[in-house]
């Protein structure tokens, strides 16, 4: 098959960054590349490179052959390069056909010929097996048909090079399963496919080859064939990374935290929680799984003081807090990293400084009569940056110039310097890469291991089994199962979340 | 480290450059329009640069309440809440002020009689405030409507006071204004520009300026304005109470746009009239933006727009150009300002994806 893309020694510099040092890549038609790396080893800018988004400052792009400048989005859609981005570039308001054919209408008269247009889209979904309703509003798609609907959107224009950047990260696992299989049939057309991930179990299923990048380098194009997960996160991080973490030996202390029967309302006033009782002994790490959206939000709130629970007592180092709020417990040993650390976790458009300082900045050490100690504080946020190993040159610049990953390492140093007795850790890894999983996980289960509780609340099952030493299954706001390490595996878990199963029949708490 | 530094004052040099480019637009667009309206076209330009120069003294006068009407706004900007009635709470601040001064007995400590006066002008300003600030933090009203149309109400009831309960008695007919105040509650004119209105009241904005800097940058409380403003969850995830910052900042702005009207009350009225003000609160909005709501740079860009109203009104005396013009210079500046925060909006758009990571050093 004949070359589709090639980007060959293309370097990009930013002001005291070089985000793309000499890289070299290729697809041919009808094949499928995978683009791995940690959060900022590059593989955006490349590919922002070769939708025109901007130019390589070295290196040449050639597509089937020919060399070519693309200067602008729109050029490169002309040239059949199509993307399909992380966040959806959609416009709600508007129907599914509206936006597919949006910038490119087919026209009879000087009016829109919508029938042509059904007729041509029509012909893609049947073709490729992407079946969406025309006359839909965008809002009201799921978020695996929006992604549909952008990959439509690609075709409509012709692209027969598709950049996927990070297409799995919203989806659920079926929806996973079926992109996959679109993937295949357009691969099978004749379609050259780029495909941007961190997660390598996909690479190592739909991929043809594999192009792995870190720190702007490539360091390592191979096929998939000769690959495997070990070797391909090793080349990745740039050393051995290692997901089995070492722990002590089980041994619950006593209680730091006691939930009895707690039933609490979400946002819409509905139930949320349907009396919820559980313990998180010192020592141990209580895992709790569960299909998004069935009440662990609400639990961590209520747990953590942001949410008034309708009734029932939350017990915290033997003390009944469920009067407390937020600051008196975070000051008694409690401390929180949020599931959304963008909405809730951070503030991008303050320093790294003003994100740190949020335990400390109105404590006698740090602040005199509402007066701060600067110096103090930049001490504190300066050591905090240099032991959590976030990357940044100092704390004064703006959290919103580090990459997920560093943000992630923010708050977790924000909240583990508090010193506290529980650690409730939501979604500690969404969104980032491999390196920081493994340091994240490394420390839950150091604070673990140091004699103190963890919450963990996570939809990755394999992180709720890799970490827990007990682990508790939430479904429409009860608890349904509950194992001891090593007692059940996904399967047996799943089948708990969905709410098919319960353990020791109805309403019998176990 | 050096460096850092350099960087900070070059990056801080481009903010200002930034903004004194929008003026130039702004006064080069005005003077297009003058031309083409058949206007003498520099008048705009050279009414300024008198300002500046000649008449430094009438800008003071200007300046005073734009200074203090561009603090009260940047105030609750850096906790993302839009105070627009500015021009309410001032208003009322100038009636409890005049209400206060005509009570006092005459032969009262001056510095006593004025400290009064002044903080039942804030006292009244920060309670008006609080009115919408209620409101929002306990149902959620929006305040950009709230505030915008008590601004009517207070307007109103100063026309009644100065009709009705504090009306002179001796005026004539046609003036509806209350009596003259005792002279123990003037605010002393700056004797330099005599016969000038300009008045103490410039020094006492440049101390609000330097407490609110203080307070912005090195306190507690500034850094919870700065968490309030740019995330509320998150202020509540950290445990800091948003609701109360809110009515903090919002009673803050009302005493700052208090004190607004006993300035234009005890200095330059010395004594309150019906609809003495001319929207400062509103011209505040825009100084403060110009000022990127940094309120070190409040004061400068309240001298510019005191240096403008002044011009303007200088221009109308000597020309047949009417004052209103500055109005549309107020209001190109005020395009571009907006501009300026919609083009990086657009520019980020197209490069959102570019990942201009920090690498580590």
């Amino acid at each position: 098959m004949a070359v589709a893309v090639e980007m060959l020694n293309i370097s990009k510099f930013f002001p005291g960054v070089v985000a793309n040092d000499n890289v070299s890549l290729s697809v041919n038609e009808g094949e499928i590349l995978g683009l791995i790396g940690e959060n900022g080893a590059g593989k955006s800018t490349m590919m922002n490179m070769l939708y025109g988004m901007m130019e390589p400052d070295l290196g040449v792009i050639k597509l089937f052959g020919k060399e070519v400048r693309i200067q602008s989005p729109n050029m490169a859609i002309k040239l059949g390069i199509g993307m399909v981005h992380q966040h959806f570039m959609l416009m709600p308001n508007l129907s599914v056909l509206q936006n597919i054919i949006l910038g490119k209408a087919p026209t009879k008269n000087g009016l829109i010929d919508t029938k042509a247009a059904k007729e041509k889209i029509q012909e893609i979904m049947d073709t490729y097996d992407l079946p969406v309703n025309l006359d839909e509003k965008v809002y009201q798609l799921s978020v695996g048909e929006k992604q549909r609907v952008e990959i439509i959107k690609a075709l409509y224009r012709e692209a027969k090079i598709l950049i996927m950047d990070e297409p799995t990260a919203v989806l659920t696992p079926t929806e996973t399963d079926k992109l996959l299989e679109v993937l295949r049939l357009l691969k099978s057309k004749g379609c050259a496919i780029i495909f941007i991930t961190h997660k390598l179990r996909e690479v190592m299923a739909i991929t043809d080859k594999i192009v792995v990048m870190r720190k702007g380098l490539v360091t390592g194009t191979l096929s998939t064939s000769e690959a495997n997960t070990e070797g391909l996160s090793d080349m990745m991080v740039g050393r051995k990374v290692n997901l089995n973490i070492e722990r002590n030996e089980y041994q619950p202390g006593e209680n730091v935290l006691e939930v009895k029967d707690i039933r609490a309302l979400n946002q819409r006033g509905l139930p949320a929680l349907n009396g919820i009782s559980f313990q998180v002994a010192r020592g141990e790490v209580v895992g709790i799984a569960g299909v998004e959206g069935n009440g662990q939000t609400e639990l961590i709130e209520v747990v953590s003081g942001m949410l008034k629970p309708t009734s029932g007592q939350v017990i915290f180092k033997e003390k009944d807090v469920t009067a407390q709020n937020v600051r008196q417990r975070r000051e008694s040993g409690m401390s929180h990293i949020p599931e959304d650390r963008l909405k809730m976790g951070s503030a991008t458009n303050c320093t790294i400084r003003d994100n740190l300082i949020l335990n400390r900045y109105y404590q006698k050490a740090y602040c005199r009569n509402g007066i701060l100690n600067n110096k103090k504080l930049h001490d504190l946020s300066e050591n905090l940056c240099k032991d959590f190993d976030v990357k940044t040159p100092d704390s004064d610049y703006k959290l919103g110039t580090l990459s997920g990953g560093n943000m992630q390492k923010v708050i977790f140093a924000r909240e583990m310097e508090a010193d506290p007795d529980l650690l409730i850790a939501a979604q500690p890894t969404r969104g980032v890469d491999i390196g920081a999983i493994e340091s994240i996980h490394h420390k839950i289960i150091e604070v673990r291991d140091s004699g103190r509780g963890v919450l963990l609340v996570s939809a990755e099952l394999d992180e709720i089994l890799s970490l827990s030493d007990r682990i508790l299954v939430m479904y429409e706001g009860e608890i349904m199962a509950e194992f001891k390490r090593g007692e059940a595996d996904e399967r047996t878990i799943a089948v708990y979340m969905t709410g098919a199963k319960r353990q020791g029949g109805d309403n019998d708490e176990k | 480290m050096k460096n850092k530094e350099n960087n900070r004052i070059l990056s801080a040099a481009g903010i200002v450059g930034k903004q004194v480019g929008l003026i130039i637009i702004a006064l080069i667009l005005a003077t297009i329009f003058l031309a083409a309206s058949g206007y003498e076209p520099l008048a705009i330009v050279n009414g300024i640069l008198e300002g500046l120069t000649v008449d430094v003294a009438g800008t003071i006068r200007w300046a005073t309440p734009l200074v203090l009407a561009g603090l009260a706004i940047c105030v609750t900007y850096k906790a993302e809440v839009f105070n627009l009635g500015v021009d309410g709470q001032l208003y009322m601040g100038a009636a409890a002020a005049t209400a206060v001064a005509v009570n006092l007995p005459k032969d009262m400590n001056h510095l006593v009689s004025l400290l009064i006066v002044f903080l039942a002008a804030m006292a009244a300003g920060a309670l008006f405030a609080m009115i919408p600030a209620l409101m929002k933090v306990y149902l959620d009203t929006n305040e950009v409507v709230s505030t915008l149309l008590l601004n009517f109400i207070a307007a109103l009831y100063v026309e009644y006071l100065v009709t009705g309960p504090l009306r002179d008695p001796e005026a004539g007919t046609n003036l509806n204004a209350s009596a003259v105040l005792g002279e123990n509650t003037w605010l002393p004119r700056i004797s330099f520009f005599e016969p000038s209105s300009a008045n103490v009241g410039f020094y006492i904005a440049i101390v609000v300026m330097i407490i609110l800097t203080f307070v912005f940058f090195r306190t507690s409380f500034g850094h919870e304005i700065k968490i309030v403003g740019s995330n509320p969850v998150l202020a509540k995830y950290a445990g800091m109470k948003p609701k109360k910052t809110i009515l903090q900042v919002m009673a803050m702005s009302g005493a700052i746009a208090g004190i607004i009207g006993a300035v234009e009350v005890t200095a330059v009225q010395h004594r309150l009239l019906a609809g003495f003000n001319p929207d400062f609160g509103f011209d505040g909005i825009v100084v403060s933006l110009l000022a990127n709501n940094n309120p070190i740079g409040v004061l400068f860009s309240g001298i510019f727009f005191g240096a403008l109203k002044n011009g303007g009104i200088n221009m109308e005396r000597i020309t047949d150009v009417p004052s209103a013009v500055t109005d549309i210079v107020t209001a190109i500046i005020f395009i571009t300002i907006s501009a300026k925060f919609v083009i990086p909006k657009l520019r980020r758009k197209g490069t959102e994806k570019t990942p201009v990571r920090q690498g580590g050093k």
